[in-house]
């Protein structure tokens, strides 16, 4: 299994990651806002939010149970443990071995759970509210994020995330195979829903209308908060990051020997996140919410899309 | 090889135990001593059980035994063989026992002085003693015996608290419908004798001369019709929900969690070992199982989705469980018809590795249930909540089978689902594309049933936990008593142990089905892929990732304590209302409004019907309104559609039979007659 340099490489990129999620939300929304023609906060603002809030104090509500107090720490340490097991700056998953894409999507799932208890436990009609509507769109998010990781493991071989990405590395470029196009589609809308972004959610109003995510969030404050935020932050950053790596490798270095090559493919790694996280905060630009029941269209549209990936491969 | 003495020993202690569970406390009068002296000899009998299961399965070797009294060389004797296969159904047996034993002392005492506690340890002893010798069954007569017995102790189990009309009505599905599954299940077992002419397990195990194709087709037609009635498989489902809600909650936690498992046993003995499919020709058993499976899978979870009785909705999350279970023997099998062993093993490891871990959460979550009807008398999610503070432990307990059975790492039913999945990755290797491809479609309902089952346990236990009470006897109840507490500790600790652990399952399941160790190596499980220039290895070690876990949880708590400069205070206070002032518990989400997205977006299936009446001051003015009255239901498909008009045609033509019964005693004399006549008839044309 994994030695001692391995672990290190392992933990040092998800250290990696969870340090720099901030900072893509912080240029996600630069770019949003000055796609809308605003000036927008500083792409550091997450992190000046995040080391403001860890020093506040905290209001808890006095309808909560412990569950409400656990669902963060939850949260963060289910998010943190999925980065330890993502290909990021590195084409590798250092623990490759002992964990799997599944075991990615379980301990997001997990996050999920607690995010929407937290939710109900609070007693306001808002909670409730986000949960009700989250629960109907993990239903279908869930599926749809399966079913992508179906056709990308028929196409790529397997589910251990080490040799998805080496398979990837291997192709030139962009996996221009019919089936991968039809899973590319159906992953992105998946990420647009689970990183709670425009047609599905929309994270920064507080109207009762539109909000999911952060109505079962609401009552949360300081140090909490905080934690919901950053791992928020991370899992945005480890879908991109799987996107990113399994869709379009192009730059990824063929082996891990030759040090010039990490370092151009680490590189690469970084322009390519930030170009589908443009993208992405373009497509909230340019997209409006849609209706609540109209949501579980696209989602459908998501399934179907990599069922025909599926059935592609086989033909 | 057969060994003796220490093993059969012992299972004559394990039914004696039982025997005395059953018998001791009749002589009691008093609710306590007798609750007491039938469910410690039960607990007792479950540890021997678990023993003598769990000794059979690691050391791979069968314990055949008659029992002492038994006529030599008829076919109506009872025998018993217990080998791998029924060693680890009786540990599952067992081990669930043990748990709801300890929780029945507690529990029963709700029954004090007002029902009969005799009869309820008496049937609860004898259902487990039935179960345990329909897995060590080695003949049709023992077999059927003791699985009617099994049936006739559940239906009295179901009808305990008979005053009420609804555990009547379910008790009345209930014995139907099981019989009607027991008589398909004859069929199956008579379609071999006709070719072995013999009544024993062990002629239909290895036949004289190899049964026919059409006649192994019979077989196991009739076998998954019978059994998956048992099972709760879709469409014969429908007692299912009715039935294991009625039953005392320590009973409903025994039905769901393990009766159906024989049900898996006796599915897996005719499809595994009677009748093992060799050829391509039987990969069509397998794909119906396959979309049997999935089919209940996703039928089961989306009813449990918006059921607003917490036992009813743990009852279709059974029928959900056993739809998954199925699914991974329906894919074991098609993969032995293409002689893929190496996969097959693995899609079997996944069911029983399943069946297992359901055992362990459906049981923790039905004494859960259980604990809350308890508490507070009701078991109607609408009128609960906040018991998260009144009853503590309870909702500890409650959660974790929460998360279990809602896949979530690292508890057991990540686990199976994981080996589930990829089960049904692997089936690129089947040859034939239309199965590929039916296969996918099955992962779609596989995977959509996932998602759905987190939210259903999500609603389960936000509703009954969280938030504010919503009625008074929510707002009054008490935490359980140590008992119960004690036996929901036991099940819990299988759920973690399963889930961090699996090796202590998947080296029981490999030895006791014979599989291939390498799947199941230390603590990790691995799955190869390879095609046309691709291979790799899929692999997954739920210790490591527990362990991670904590890690990173030790991590982050290090680095949070350490970021704050100062330390920082936690204020309770209100929740925020808006400035609206006085929050109450009619403002929170509902179970029903918190499923109601789901019940809009699968409304094909449930056909919400909403009638809202209001009551106007005047006719002229729509606006002012006295009140207002919303009703909404949603139908059973199943129920409606198939089993209404079913029971109305048989009931129609069993009006028109019974015109011939005029009560007269005339009309009988000619019946006589006529009967003579036709038989004499008969004898001269046919000598």
């Amino acid at each position: 299994m994994a030695d001692v340099a391995t672990v290190a490489i392992g933990v040092v990129q998800a250290a990696g990651i969870v340090a720099l999620a901030p900072f893509l939300t912080g240029v996600m929304r630069k770019v949003k806002a000055r796609t809308q023609k605003r000036v927008g906060a500083s792409v550091l603002q997450p992190y000046y939010d995040l080391a403001k809030l860890l020093k506040k104090d905290e209001v808890v509500s006095d309808q909560s149970s412990w569950v409400f107090r656990a669902a963060p720490w939850v949260m963060m340490v289910a998010t943190v443990t999925a980065a330890l097991f993502v290909p990021a700056l590195l084409p590798l998953s250092p623990f490759g071995a002992v964990g799997d894409v599944l075991v990615v999507l379980g301990l997001f799932g997990l996050a999920r759970f607690f995010t929407m208890l937290a939710g109900l436990d609070v007693a306001s009609a808002f909670g409730g509210l986000g949960t009700s509507r989250e629960m109907m769109m993990s239903a279908l998010a869930e599926p749809a994020m399966f079913m992508t990781i179906f056709v990308v493991s028929l196409t790529l071989g397997g589910t251990n995330l080490s040799s998805l990405v080496g398979a990837a590395a291997q192709s030139a470029g962009f996996v221009a195979v019919p089936s991968m196009l039809f899973a590319l589609i159906a992953f992105f809308i998946v990420i647009l829903a689970e990183t709670g972004k425009v047609p599905f959610d929309n994270p920064a109003t507080h109207l009762e209308l539109t909000m999911i995510h952060e109505a079962m969030v609401l009552e949360y404050s300081g140090k909490s908060l905080a934690l919901v935020q950053w791992s928020q932050s991370i899992k945005q950053l480890i879908l991109l990051a799987l996107l990113v790596n399994l869709f379009f490798p192009a730059g990824m270095p063929p082996s891990l020997d030759a040090g010039w090559q990490v370092a151009a493919g680490a590189g690469a790694f970084v322009a390519k996140v930030a170009l589908v996280a443009a993208l992405v905060a373009f497509v909230e630009t340019r997209v409006a919410k849609w209706r609540l029941f109209r949501v579980p269209d696209l989602l459908v549209m998501a399934i179907a899309s990599s069922m025909i990936g599926v059935i592609f491969y086989y033909l | 090889m057969i060994i003796g003495d220490g093993h059969s020993v012992l299972f004559y202690l394990v039914i004696l135990a039982f025997i005395a569970g059953a018998l001791v406390p009749l002589a009691f009068r008093n609710s306590r001593k007798a609750s007491v002296a039938s469910f410690a000899p039960g607990a007792a009998g479950s540890v021997l059980t678990i023993a003598l299961a769990a000794s059979i399965a690691v050391s791979g070797t069968a314990l055949e035994m008659p029992l002492p009294f038994a006529a030599a060389a008829t076919e109506i004797e009872f025998q018993f063989y217990i080998d791998g296969m029924s060693a680890f159904f009786m540990l599952i047996i067992g081990l669930v026992t043990l748990a709801v034993s300890i929780y029945s002392i507690g529990y029963s005492s709700e029954y004090h002085e007002k029902r009969s506690i005799r009869a309820l340890g008496f049937l609860f002893n004898l259902f487990v003693l039935s179960m345990i010798l329909v897995v060590a069954s080695d003949n049709v007569f023992s077999f059927l015996v003791f699985w009617e017995a099994m049936s006739l102790a559940s239906f009295f189990l179901v009808i305990y608290e008979h005053e009420s009309e609804g555990s009547i009505r379910a008790g009345m599905t209930y014995i139907v419908m099981t019989h009607l599954g027991t008589a398909f299940i004859l069929g199956s077992f008579l379609a071999m004798y006709f070719q072995t002419g013999s009544l024993s397990f062990d002629s239909f195990r290895s036949p004289g001369s190899p049964m026919p194709a059409y006649i192994r087709d019979i077989v196991f037609v009739l076998a998954l019709v019978g059994f998956g009635t048992k099972a709760g498989l879709v469409p014969m489902h429908v007692w299912l929900p009715q039935a294991h809600p009625s039953a005392p909650s320590n009973v409903s936690a025994l039905m769901s969690a393990v009766m159906i498992k024989t049900a898996i046993y006796g599915l897996a003995r005719v499809t595994l070992d009677f009748a093992a499919p060799s050829s391509p020709d039987s990969a069509w058993w397998g794909m119906l199982m396959v979309v049997a499976g999935s089919a209940s899978a996703l039928i089961g979870v989306l009813y449990a989705a918006i059921e607003k009785d917490i036992k009813r909705a743990l009852a279709f999350s059974s029928i959900e469980n056993i739809g998954i279970v199925i699914l991974g023997l329906g894919l074991s099998v098609v993969f032995l018809s293409f002689g893929l062993q190496a996969l097959a093993a693995v899609a079997l490891l996944a069911s029983m590795y399943h069946s297992l871990n359901h055992a362990a959460f459906k049981s923790l979550l039905f004494m859960g249930a259980g604990s809350v009807l308890f508490g507070t008398h009701t078991k109607n999610m609408e009128q609960l909540g906040g018991l998260a503070k009144k009853m503590p432990w309870t909702a500890l307990l409650f959660l974790i089978g929460a998360i279990a059975i809602s896949g979530l790492p690292p508890l057991n039913g990540f686990a199976s689902e994981w080996l589930t999945m990829q089960a049904l990755l692997s089936s690129y290797q089947v040859p034939n594309v239309a199965l590929q491809v039916s296969i996918s479609f099955a992962s779609i309902a596989f995977a959509l049933t996932a998602g759905i089952a987190l939210a259903t346990f999500v609603r389960m236990f936000g509703a009954t936990f969280l938030s504010r009470p919503r009625s008074k006897e929510a707002e009054h109840a008490k935490e359980v008593p140590k008992t119960m507490i004690a036996g929901m500790s036991v099940a819990a600790g299988l759920c973690i142990v399963f889930g961090i652990l699996p090796f202590a399952a998947t080296g029981m399941i490999a030895s006791s089905f014979g599989l291939d160790e390498s799947v199941a190596s230390f603590n990790v499980l691995t799955v190869p892929y390879s095609v046309s220039g691709i291979e790799s290895i899929s692999s997954m070690s739920m210790p490591a990732v527990a362990v991670m876990m904590g890690a990173a949880g030790a991590a982050i708590a290090g680095f949070v304590l350490a970021s704050g400069s100062r330390k920082t205070a936690r204020k309770i206070y209100s929740t925020w209302d808006c400035g609206f002032g006085e929050l109450n518990e009619r403002m929170e989400y509902t179970a029903s409004s918190l499923s109601q997205p789901i019940r809009t977006v699968f409304r094909a299936l449930y056909k919400p019907r909403m009638t809202i009446s209001k009551d106007r001051y005047s006719d002229s003015n729509p606006y002012m309104k006295k009140s207002m009255r919303v009703e909404s239901e949603t139908k059973d498909v199943f129920e409606d559609r198939l089993y209404a008009p079913a029971v109305k045609t048989a009931v129609g033509f069993f009006d028109r039979v019974r015109r011939i019964q005029t009560g007269k005693v005339n009309a009988y004399l000619l019946y006589v007659m006529i009967a003579l006549a036709l038989l004499l008839l008969l004898a001269r044309v046919m000598p």
